[in-house]
């Protein structure tokens, strides 16, 4: 399981993930990240929402307000053109850590 | 089935959004609840169960609330404030400026105040470009303009207003004591028709020209 302090620094970077696939409401979205990282990160609605929000209002994603097939509204979140280009970098940032990481650990194994 | 909205409401009570953000925040935050409680139960688990796991997903409802209220609120005041005072105190100041030096090449000469000394006269004390007067109501009308388009407060378009004069004031008020300190001739020397006259022209006149616009 992966520890609360590096879940917070990928978190932004999940969301946008799996944005990039398709428009989600935050509970499908929770449950999306939670199916393709097998458990690993898990997000509960304390956790979820503030980030959402704070995506939100730096333009990343927008959130829309759309009824479903059994009338509950949800409000379903797509990436924006901003977003997009936000997740090139932060990809790029992450790769970079694993990949210092990765020499970190072949120089204590030295 | 259980009404979660009225159970969030009732959690986030002392959220302080306005009025349509926090119901928009009720809805969502009780339709994520709602979902997760059915979910349980299509799983098996009683419905009383169900809730109790549903709700121990937040631990801390007040802690939320303040979260929520924080990226809700806060980023939006800075960006506010950026449309609402330094975007159109930035213009001002531009445009104020710009068109100070193209009146200074290009325009007609300033009406200079000078003193006499003896028989001869000394560096002109105050020179005013009149033109640049007349056109600052323009210019502050458009700082107002956008302040107010943005539903900046009354602080935010005034300051938007009159921040190209700061500038001198901060010389007169400053600047000029400071030298005056350090350096002798200019203490002794000082004079306070001229510093007056001087505040005037670049400072109370420019600010009453950019607040005739404001009304």
């Amino acid at each position: 399981m992966i520890g609360a302090g590096i879940k917070r620094g990928t978190a932004e970077l999940a969301v946008l993930s799996v944005l990039e696939e398709g428009p989600l409401h935050g509970y499908e979205l929770a449950r999306r990240i939670e199916q393709q990282t097998k458990g690993a990160l898990r997000f509960t609605l304390a956790a979820l929402y503030p980030m959402l929000y704070r995506m939100e209002q730096r333009g990343w994603i927008r959130g829309i307000w759309e009824t479903s097939d059994n009338g509950r509204r949800r409000r379903c979140y797509r990436l924006t053109p901003t977003g997009k280009k936000k997740l090139l970098p932060l990809r790029q940032e992450w790769s970079e850590l694993f990949q210092a990481l990765k020499m970190l650990k072949r120089v204590s194994h030295a | 089935m259980r009404d979660w909205e009225a159970v969030v409401r009732d959690k986030l009570a002392g959220m302080n959004l306005e009025p349509d953000a926090r119901g928009e925040v009720i809805a969502e935050l009780a339709a994520h609840l709602a979902e997760t409680c059915e979910e349980l139960c299509k799983q098996g688990t009683t419905e009383e169960e169900a809730a109790r796991r549903t709700l121990s997903q937040v631990k801390d409802w007040e802690k939320l609330g303040r979260l929520i209220q924080t990226a809700r609120t806060k980023e939006n005041i800075m960006t506010n404030r950026v449309k609402q005072f330094w975007f159109p105190a930035l213009v001002t100041l531009l445009l104020s400026m710009g068109l100070l030096m193209l009146i200074q090449v290009f325009g007609p000469s300033p009406w200079t105040v000078s003193r006499k000394s003896g028989w001869t006269f000394v560096a002109p004390v105050a020179v005013i470009y009149l033109p640049w007067l007349l056109s600052l109501p323009v210019i502050g009308a458009i700082g107002a303009y956008l302040s107010n388009r943005a539903g900046g407060s009354r602080r935010a378009v005034f300051s938007a207003i009159v921040f190209p004069v700061l500038p001198y004031l901060a010389f007169f008020v400053v600047a000029l004591p400071v030298i005056a300190i350090f350096n002798d001739y200019l203490a002794h020397h000082i004079m306070f028709g001229a510093l007056f006259l001087g505040l005037f022209a670049w400072v109370l006149a420019p600010v009453r020209r950019f607040l005739w616009a404001d009304g």
